[in-house]
This record gives structure tokens, C-alpha cells and sequence, in this order.
């Protein structure tokens, strides 16, 4: 993994780990961790650690951020239809969370 | 498990006790009772033959709870103290028992064979119980006892064999029967042994010892409602035992945070504790679950674990909201999530150990260069120093882990029941309770 993918990993992995900790209830924050666990299945876990702190507490923001990073692993080879049907998760994790 | 075939053996001869009239109830011609005495003697040999091995057993652990004359440490204690304790002498006399006997032991045909009459049929449940209770009290099974433990055996094989010399003499008339060889002398070293083990404080979580059937998944069909979800939790506990790998056990947390975060509301009707505990189970997995974002497996399998801890939540989620759950449905959940959490604090210190499970590295915020000429090699994993992550280890060792609870053991209704035969009188004329003139 070059260094530049492994922050994009990084980000994405940070953005929805904040979505979890923060989610309204415990079957989104279940969600959001079914997200972080396929992106780093779809790695071989072999994911960098999360950042320290996340650059925005705006959970919208967050979200946005986190979905731009995980559309742009698919720049450094990783599948396309997986990367899609991780969003896919993404957006059903962030339905259940601010429904 | 030794708690069920002992407590078998022990109610049928407390049956066998509460009977008289022998020779009414054996029935028939003189031919046909002492058939039936040559059966029941070859039940009595394997009763005893069990009770010989069972003393055998337990003798490196035999301990006289008598004051020792002279105290000399540099004497063999555990020989000379089975040889010279009453623990001992009963061993002897059973042996000698078992030995002068004239008839083998029963047969598998005889064991699995019903029996004529009732009272054949509470001998043959005997020793049937003895001879399954043999694999629970095998010298394997007395290594990991303790001395109590040891002296509750004692004081079982005790008891029954003074119910073998009671029976003895209700049996004497019998035609074909057989006394014990020196059944006074086996009576009176039971009744020694059972009072130097009683001289102690006799252990009965002996009950818990001893063989136990492979415990296996639940297959067919999901049961209707609640148990379901038990199913599928029982089916999690089993394929736990192979070791999942970080991926699959982060699936299995997963689940086992919403199964106990769902259960909360069914519990709160029932037991208000229970409901407590679960909730504070549920914020224990979500921490679990943070810290397992930032470790990463080498090996491992689980992929049916985490297919049954799926099961578990959507079973359990299909679930109407005003449905009452029995208590004992909810112990039998609270007794599954025990054995889960400590199988979960095994895998996961076992991984830590043996660096299975590794801490994922943080990347630098901004790619800077090092500062060196030649750039250092990146790391992409370091091994998990319980040292430097005091929360993750405490997690797992006050939080997770179960603490271990006092197992109070009770004696049991059927050693009360036994010793309650042994001096049962039957009613009637002259046998009143009241002493007569």
C-alpha cells in the first residue's frame, strides 16, 4: 500500500470511527463499525491506525468527508463495485443514524 | 459429572432402604428368588467394585483428620496416613468384600437388561449409576480434587456401602444369598470413615467434577422467539472454540454489544439486575469494540462465530417488544454470555501473547520528511505491550472477564436422602417413633 492510499484509508477510517462514537443510537454506531470492518476486510487488514481527532465535529461534514476519502480509494486499484457497496453501507449506517 | 451419577446411585439404594419384606416383594418360588439374589449379588459386586475404585482413587488424598501421636515430618504422610486412616481401613474392607465374593460383576447384558421386579430393577439402576460413575471418579478426574473434595467422596462411598451392609442383613434369608465376607467389619470401618470425613469440612463441588458430554451446536431449524436467539448464542459459544481472527472477532463483539443492548428492555420487566448488568455489558463491548479498531489479526478463522452472533441479533431483533421472557430464559442467556465473555478475554490475551493481534501504527498527519538522509522503514504494525496499554489490558481483565463468583455447594437431597434411609424405621406396631415400653 503507498503512503498516499494508506492516508486516504486513514481518513476515511477516522471520519466514520468519529460517525460511531457520536451516532444517535447503537444499532448506527453498529453500522458505521460494519463500515470500518469491510474497508479494512477490503485491505487485508493491513489499515493504517485512526487519527487522533478528527479535523470537524459537524457531523455532516464528517460524513461528506468520509465518503469523498472512501470514493477515492478506488484511484489506488481497490475494487470499484466494493468501494460502491461500502458507501452503500455508508449511507444506510447515516440513514439509521440521523433518520 | 460425578453430582449426577453418584446422586443416582445414592437414591436407589435410599429406595432399596425404605423397602422390607424383601422376600414379598422379590415374589415367586424359592427357584425364581434366588435367581433373582444371584442377580442382585451381581449387581452388589459391581456397586462394589465401584466403590473400591472410587477409594483407590482418592487414597493419595486420604488424610486422617485424627490428631497424630508423634508429629515426624520426615515420615511418608500421605502412605502411612491412607494406610492408618479410617479412609484406609475401609478401603481394605471393601477390597476384601469385593474380593470373596463368588459372583462377577454384572454384565453389560445384565446392566442393560430390565429386571423382573422392582427391587431388581433399584439394583440394577444402582449399578448401572456405579458403573457410569466410574469414568467420574477415575484416578485422572481425583488428581485435579482437592482433600475435601476427596473427603466428600469418602463419605459417599461410606454411606452407601453402610447401605449395602444394611441390605445385607435384610437379604440374608434370601435363598442363594451370599453375605458380605466380614460385613461387621465393613459396617463399623464405614461408619469410621464417614465420621473422620464428617471430622472435616467435606467439599461437595466434587459434584461438579468428572465427565461431561461434548458440548455440541444446537442444529436444525431457528426455534420460535427468544430461544432463537439462545440457539444461535449457544451455536456462538461452540464455534468460539476455534480462534477467530481479528475481522470475525470484531463481528462477534459487534454482536454481543446489540444482543445485550436489545435484551435490556426484556430483562427490565423480569429481574431489574439483570438489566443493569446487561446494560453495563453492552458499554463494555462498545469500549471492546473502540479498541479493536486499532488491532489487527494474523490468523484465525471464526467465520461461523461471526455467522451465529448475526443470527443471535437479527433473531432477537424480530422479536415483539411486549413479549415477557421467562427468568429462567434469562439466566440461561446470563450463564451463555459468561462463558462467552471469558472465552472472548482468553482469545484475546492469548492473541496478545502470542502476537496474533497486533496494534495498527498511526500515520503522520503531514508526510514530512524524517529528517535523516535515509528515510526510515515505515512500520505497519507493532506487537500489544500490556506496559504501555494499561486501559486495553484493564478492559479486559476487571471489565470483560467475569468476575469468578463463591460456588456454595450444598450436600444435595440425595445424600440427605440416603442418610435419612440408613435410620428410617418402617411404621406400624412396635415400630412407632415414639420409644416403647
Amino acid at each position: 500500500m503507498q503512503l498516499r492510499h494508506a492516508h486516504t484509508l486513514a481518513q476515511a477510517r477516522t471520519y466514520v470511527a468519529a460517525l460511531a462514537d457520536e451516532a444517535s443510537n447503537d444499532d448506527a454506531s453498529s453500522a458505521y463499525e460494519h463500515v470500518l470492518i469491510e474497508l479494512d476486510r477490503l485491505h487485508c487488514d493491513q489499515s493504517p491506525d485512526v487519527y487522533l481527532d478528527a479535523l470537524t465535529q459537524d457531523r455532516t461534514i464528517q460524513f461528506d468527508l468520509a465518503t469523498a476519502a472512501i470514493e477515492y480509494l478506488k484511484q489506488y486499484g481497490v475494487d470499484p463495485l466494493s468501494v460502491e457497496l461500502v458507501l452503500w453501507m455508508l449511507q444506510d449506517a447515516y440513514t439509521q443514524d440521523c433518520g | 459429572m460425578y453430582g449426577e451419577t453418584g446422586a443416582a446411585v445414592r437414591e436407589a439404594f435410599a429406595e432399596l432402604l425404605r423397602q422390607h419384606r424383601v422376600q414379598q416383594r422379590l415374589g415367586g418360588t424359592a427357584d425364581e428368588r434366588a435367581a433373582f439374589a444371584k442377580q442382585i449379588r451381581a449387581y452388589r459386586q459391581s456397586v462394589l467394585t465401584w466403590c473400591s475404585q472410587a477409594m483407590a482413587a482418592v487414597s493419595p488424598l486420604t488424610f486422617s483428620n485424627q490428631a497424630p501421636t508423634r508429629a515426624n515430618p520426615f515420615r511418608d504422610v500421605a502412605t502411612s496416613g491412607h494406610v492408618t486412616s479410617p479412609a484406609g481401613a475401609l478401603a481394605r474392607a471393601i477390597n476384601r468384600a469385593k474380593t470373596e465374593s463368588t459372583v462377577p460383576a454384572a454384565s453389560i447384558e445384565q446392566l442393560t437388561t430390565l429386571a423382573g421386579t422392582v427391587s431388581v430393577e433399584l439394583w440394577r439402576t444402582a449399578a448401572k449409576a456405579a458403573a457410569l460413575a466410574e469414568h467420574d471418579t477415575a484416578p485422572e478426574v481425583a488428581q485435579t480434587m482437592t482433600v475435601p473434595q476427596a473427603q466428600a467422596v469418602i463419605a459417599d462411598v461410606a454411606a452407601i456401602t453402610q447401605a449395602l451392609v444394611v441390605l445385607d442383613q435384610r437379604y440374608r434369608h434370601t435363598p442363594g444369598w451370599e453375605q458380605l465376607a466380614q460385613v461387621g467389619r465393613l459396617g463399623w470401618a464405614a461408619l469410621a470413615a464417614a465420621l473422620d470425613a464428617n471430622l472435616g469440612q467435606p467439599d461437595y463441588t466434587v459434584d461438579t467434577l468428572g465427565w461431561r458430554p461434548r458440548v455440541k451446536p444446537i442444529a436444525g431449524p431457528a426455534k420460535p422467539g427468544i430461544l432463537g436467539g439462545r440457539q444461535a448464542e449457544h451455536n456462538l459459544l461452540v464455534r468460539m472454540k476455534t480462534i477467530p481472527n481479528a475481522t470475525n472477532l470484531r463481528l462477534v463483539i459487534d454482536s454481543q454489544r446489540l444482543l445485550s443492548r436489545h435484551l435490556v428492555p426484556y430483562a427490565d420487566r423480569v429481574d431489574q439486575r439483570l438489566a443493569d448488568r446487561w446494560a453495563q455489558r453492552a458499554d463494555t463491548y462498545v469500549e471492546l469494540q473502540r479498541q479493536f479498531r486499532r488491532i489487527r489479526g494474523l490468523t484465525g478463522h471464526g467465520a461461523p462465530a461471526a455467522a451465529e452472533g448475526a443470527n443471535a441479533v437479527s433473531r432477537l431483533r424480530a422479536l415483539p417488544a411486549t413479549t415477557i421472557v421467562e427468568p429462567r430464559v434469562l439466566g440461561g442467556f446470563q450463564m451463555l454470555f459468561d462463558r462467552l465473555d471469558h472465552r472472548i478475554a482468553d482469545i484475546v490475551e492469548h492473541g496478545i501473547a502470542t502476537r496474533d493481534l497486533v496494534q495498527r501504527v498511526r500515520l503522520p498527519r503531514l508526510d514530512s520528511s524524517s529528517g535523516d538522509l535515509v528515510a526510515p522503514v515505515r512500520e505497519r504494525c507493532k506487537p500489544i505491550e500490556p506496559a504501555t496499554n494499561p486501559e486495553f489490558v484493564d478492559l479486559l481483565r476487571r471489565r470483560l472477564r467475569p468476575h469468578p463468583r463463591a460456588q456454595v455447594e450444598t450436600p444435595g437431597p440425595s445424600r440427605a436422602g440416603l442418610h435419612a434411609a440408613l435410620i428410617h424405621r418402617p411404621p406400624g406396631p412396635g415400630f412407632g417413633a415414639a420409644p416403647g415400653l
